[in-house]
């Protein structure tokens, strides 16, 4: 299991402290010029791409979903992730391209990708999929259609509660049927949030963090509930610093010009509850947020059964710095 | 197309019993013997006024090739009613959706007993279930329990793998 070991370069998702701790609510935010690309090399990269290509390998039906008709916005998605990419890092990705012959190279895996751009037959994998497993993010492409979004393609391997293939076709109304979409005030959120996403336009996407928390396992996702279910019920406070792992997921949410569709890309960064004594002032806040966290959003990041074992643990090592 | 609308047991179009929508030109009403009754009588009891309708019964079987011809032909602002057993009412609304209509201009009377589905998150099967909140997988034998939500591509609501103790 990877965790982040650069935590300059760790997402850490609680803004809020004491008095304002965290609800559901629309809190996508815009990003400053410099931030818009959300391509990210940290220590993990080699790790996370060898483990997201195994589950594809193992689980392609679990970890990749597409309808046929999306080719011509996945070769738009193509040509995004290598601009993205090759703008961040001309250190580590290149592109070189004869008409329609394109040779992109990535260098820190010293691999390259040929083909005819727009011809799927030049390839062994989807063109989604395949310039996907470059990457360490999660990516769903939702297509707008009748003021509502629609999940056409999707490539996942660490998001947590999200199935590619139980979510296929679905809207956005639809895949946030689970959650208990309310903000502190009562407010339904569901809708709200559908509109403003219609608002997004290319060249400025919208950013936003989500988080949970997971007890001694990485996959949290519905096909195997049966084996993680039971074993949440493991964690006590003694173990928890190292069992339970505070899990992020910063997310991006940006217009495709061509085909208007969004793409939703997913950064998902693991840290255990051990770790954050070496940031003290995330420590205290973590613990102040998790202390407040209502039931019925315990109950459905399914944290329920190990959140109070993980505030205890927090309370303690709070303690033990201070007496030191 | 991969996200038509599916007839299931909480569909919106599944009304009590059959009421002309007045907003509608045309009334294309489709249904079988079991519901003939009830036809002749909401259409009879609506007979001052003038409605413009079509009736077509289902026999013993449906003739595809007839019901196709049929909803195809149809001019925008027809609303579209079936009254029927389950399996004659899911192949009336798979056809229907298929030629154009959408659930706004659907609605549905099911005599005799809903089907119900369920998409093992194990296997990725569908199969029929009984009522009961915990079913076992026809093709893995997982144990699921029956979730709230519903999926039109995978045609089933969404089963939650458990281990019993
Ligand atoms: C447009 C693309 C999006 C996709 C594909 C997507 C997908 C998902 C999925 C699959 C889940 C898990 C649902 C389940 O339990 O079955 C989820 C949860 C959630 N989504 Fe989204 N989502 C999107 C956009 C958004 C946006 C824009 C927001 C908020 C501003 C949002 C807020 C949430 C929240 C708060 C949860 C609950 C997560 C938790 O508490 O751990 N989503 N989303
Ligand atoms: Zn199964």
């Amino acid at each position: 299991m990877f965790k982040s070991t650069n935590l300059d370069l760790f997402t850490f998702p609680f803004t809020n402290f004491k008095n304002k701790t965290y609800r559901y609510s629309n809190d996508l935010v815009a990003l400053s010029e410099d931030k818009v690309n959300f391509m990210k090399i940290t220590p993990e990269y080699k790790v996370q791409i060898k483990r997201k290509r195994e589950m594809l390998e193992e689980q392609p039906e679990v970890r990749y979903q597409s309808f046929p008709h999306t080719m011509e916005m996945q070769w738009e998605f193509v040509e995004l992730l290598i601009d993205l990419s090759i703008n961040k890092y001309p250190e580590h990705f290149s592109v070189e391209k004869d008409g329609d012959q394109w040779t992109f190279t990535n260098h820190i895996l010293g691999e390259t990708e040929t083909f005819i751009f727009g011809d799927e037959s030049s390839l062994s994998l989807e063109p989604y999929d395949m310039i996907g497993r470059h990457f360490h993010n999660d990516f769903m492409l939702m297509v707008n259609r009748d003021d509502n979004f629609y999940l056409e393609v999707a490539q996942e391997s660490f998001a947590a509660l999200f199935s590619p293939n139980w979510n296929l076709g679905m809207s956005f109304n639809e895949i946030h049927g689970p959650v208990p979409f309310v903000s502190r005030d009562g407010v339904e959120l569901t809708d709200r949030i559908r509109k403003f996403l219609l608002t997004i336009e290319p060249g400025a996407p919208r950013t936003r963090v989500n988080w949970n928390l997971m007890a001694d396992r990485w996959d949290v996702n519905y096909e195997t509930m049966d084996i993680w279910g039971p074993e949440r019920d493991k964690v006590t406070a003694e173990n928890a610093g190292k069992l339970v792992h505070l899990r992020v997921e910063e997310q991006w949410f940006i217009r495709m010009p061509r085909s208007n569709a969004i793409l939703f890309v997913l950064d998902t960064q693991f840290l255990p509850l051990e770790d954050l004594v070496l940031r003290p002032e995330w420590l205290e806040t973590t613990y102040f947020n998790l202390a407040d966290i209502p039931d019925y959003m315990a109950e459905y990041k399914g944290m329920a059964p190990f959140l109070p074992q993980s505030v205890e643990y927090l309370e303690n090592l709070m303690n033990s710095m201070k007496v030191k | 197309m991969y996200n038509s609308p599916v007839l299931y047991d909480q569909s919106e179009t599944i009304k009590e019993k059959l009421s002309f929508n007045d907003k509608r030109k045309k009334h294309l009403i489709i249904y079988d013997q079991k519901a003939a009754g009830d036809v002749k009588q909401a259409l009879t009891a609506h007979s001052q006024e003038e409605l413009n309708y079509e009736p077509f019964e289902i026999e013993d079987a449906i003739k595809l090739q007839d019901l196709r011809t049929l909803l195809y032909s149809q001019k925008m602002g027809t609303h579209l009613y079936i009254a029927s057993n389950w399996d004659h009412a899911a192949t009336v609304f798979a056809e229907a959706t298929e030629a154009g209509f959408t659930e706004d201009e659907i609605q549905t009377v099911i005599y005799g007993p809903k089907r119900r589905y369920i998409y093992c998150m194990k296997c990725y099967h569908t199969s029929e279930i009984s009522d009961g909140d915990e079913v076992q997988c026809a093709r893995c034998d997982a144990y699921m329990e029956v979730g709230p939500f519903f999926s039109k591509v995978r045609k089933g609501y969404i089963g939650y793998p458990f281990i019993p103790n």
